[in-house]
């Protein structure tokens, strides 16, 4: 019989002995660097490009209103429309960046790796959501903020717009939500991010579309109580109608009216279901996804 | 043209999530023109408003993107279009098969939705279904060539694809008269002016004008394609 010869060497490895700081903060970090990620920062210069691209679009009407305040003494935007006014640009960063937050984990298949970690699938979710969520959110707040900074420092004849400003920072955060949770649910769906952006701006263009195609046709024959009913396709009218208009008072930013009374309740009860049905959605795909 | 490649390239197509995307748009489409014909609006103004918003404004650039970036891009994404461009096949062929196949999906989808929905609202009334069906054949085609050339140039054709879309065929386009002349949708709307003899429907640009840039646009985009893939490298993704 011989002796056995197998020898485990001691080759050094260590032991973690630091603090382990937990699911929480496992959690914020991935929703941070998420965020970072929806503008380019962390990645490489070509990804990059777009957000900060459509950022500076964004910016645009601010700008340029907040010259024609100095140079004009006019006032050039209100800030209930500028999100409405902006609607094209705020939904194709939606549909390029959410994407990004979604796809690339999808399609190399390493959500079983962030699981094996103190995140759950909840938190991931919810990590992804609040990234979107607070990218949008930025997106439509910072130029609003820069408009009203801007109208304090010209000191326009009359008292500032403060109300106006206020009921429109509402509105960025029910926007941001909204359309957050729609982009990131929708673009979850494929694993490709070419897809994605498609269906995302599909989605997009195609209740707009439809929005105004119906409404349009409605006002030809008179009937202005569907008509009003239309606009509510479209997203941004929709929260533009429930929280903007409904909530706040404030002039409504579509074409045509909102409907009045019940319709201020069925708009508020149509975002919120539009919400839950996107994170339902979400979590059932993730539930498949890190089944596999 | 080569047997394969389509082949391959009408799987990519037609296998995956895109079908149903590419099903779901002319869908509504459809709806729209039952939805209008069971409301009796079914006039001549209200049809040419819904052709030229929603058929060509909304449904035929995001169709000409989702089936010209899709015969393309996603080879390029996987790595997998190495072992295409290292078979002996020419590439500028390769590109012409992934156009033809593109533009065949853009007939398919695109331009015989069109027709029928157009023939649901107003018959044959003022040749307007032709005009129409025409003019998304030939817009369609014309997206087709760009956007496959946009998915070989870059990763983010999708992204780049919609914004010329939206901000310069749609905000730009309105407020910029100049802008409508290089635009693809406005040159299928002068096709489908010349087409009908209806007096509602009419264009800002003349016919030569447009079918000259139209066939222009195609020609050169597809050429450019296979140039491209002559001396194509396949960078890494971040």
């Amino acid at each position: 019989m011989s002796e056995p010869t197998g020898v485990i060497h001691d080759i050094g490895y260590r032991h973690y002995e630091g603090v382990r700081l937990g699911r929480r903060h496992a959690a914020v970090a991935l929703a941070v660097h998420s965020l970072r990620g929806v503008f380019g920062l962390g990645r490489t210069a070509r990804a990059k490009i777009i957000p900060f691209l459509l950022v500076g679009v964004m910016m645009l009407p601010a700008v340029v209103s907040i010259a024609v305040m100095a140079l004009l003494q006019r006032e050039a935007m209100t800030y209930p429309s500028y999100a409405v006014t902006m609607q094209a640009v705020l939904a194709i960063f939606l549909a390029s960046q959410s994407p990004y937050t979604v796809a690339p984990d999808l399609r190399f298949r390493v959500l079983p790796l962030y699981l094996s970690r103190p995140v759950t699938l909840g938190d991931y979710v919810g990590a992804k959501l609040a990234a979107m969520i607070t990218a949008m959110f930025l997106l439509l707040a910072v130029p609003l903020t820069v408009l009203y900074i801007g109208e304090l420092i010209i000191d326009m004849p009359g008292p500032p717009h403060t109300s106006a400003y206020l009921t429109s920072m509402a509105g960025a955060v029910v926007y941001a939500a909204l359309l957050a949770c729609v982009g990131v649910a929708i673009a979850s769906f494929t694993p490709r991010r070419g897809l994605g952006v498609a269906s995302v701006i599909a989605f997009y263009l195609l209740t707009s579309a439809v929005s105004a195609i119906i409404a349009a046709t409605m006002e030809e024959t008179n009937n202005y109580a569907a008509s009003s009913w239309a606009w509510l396709i479209n997203p941004f009218f929709l929260v533009d109608a429930a929280v903007q208009v409904g909530l706040f008072g404030a002039a409504p930013s579509a074409p045509g009216a909102y409907p009045p009374g019940a319709g201020v309740v069925v708009a508020l009860l149509l975002v919120a279901g539009l919400i839950a049905l996107s994170v339902t959605a979400l979590i059932l795909r993730y539930r498949k996804a890190a089944s596999r | 043209m080569n047997g394969v490649i389509a082949a391959i390239s009408y799987r990519a197509l037609l296998g995956r999530r895109r079908i149903w995307l590419l099903i779901l748009l002319p869908l509504v489409l459809l709806g729209l023109a039952i939805l209008l014909r069971a409301l009796g609006v079914a006039s001549e103004t209200t049809t040419i408003t819904l052709m030229e918003k929603f058929a060509l404004g909304t449904m035929l650039p995001l169709l000409g993107l989702i089936a010209g970036t899709g015969v393309i891009a996603p080879e390029i994404d996987d790595g997998t279009v190495v072992h295409l461009l290292a078979k002996p096949i020419s590439r500028p062929a390769i590109a012409r098969t992934k156009f033809l196949v593109a533009a065949s999906m853009l007939a398919l989808f695109a331009a015989v939705p069109t027709f029928v929905a157009t023939y649901l609202l107003v018959d044959l009334e003022s040749g307007i279904a032709y005009g129409f069906a025409l003019g998304a054949l030939a817009g369609g085609v014309a997206y087709a060539a760009v956007f496959m050339l946009l998915g070989v140039l870059t990763r983010h054709a999708v992204t780049i694809g919609i914004a010329y879309a939206l901000l310069w065929e749609g905000l730009v386009g309105n407020f910029v008269p100049g802008a409508r002349k290089f635009s693809i949708q406005q040159w299928a709307q002068t096709v489908a002016d010349q087409v009908s003899t209806s007096p509602f429907l009419s264009a800002d640009i003349t016919i030569g004008f447009a079918a000259t840039a139209l066939v222009l646009v195609t020609v050169v985009t597809v050429v450019a394609a296979g140039r491209r893939l002559r001396s194509f490298s396949l960078t890494g993704d971040e």
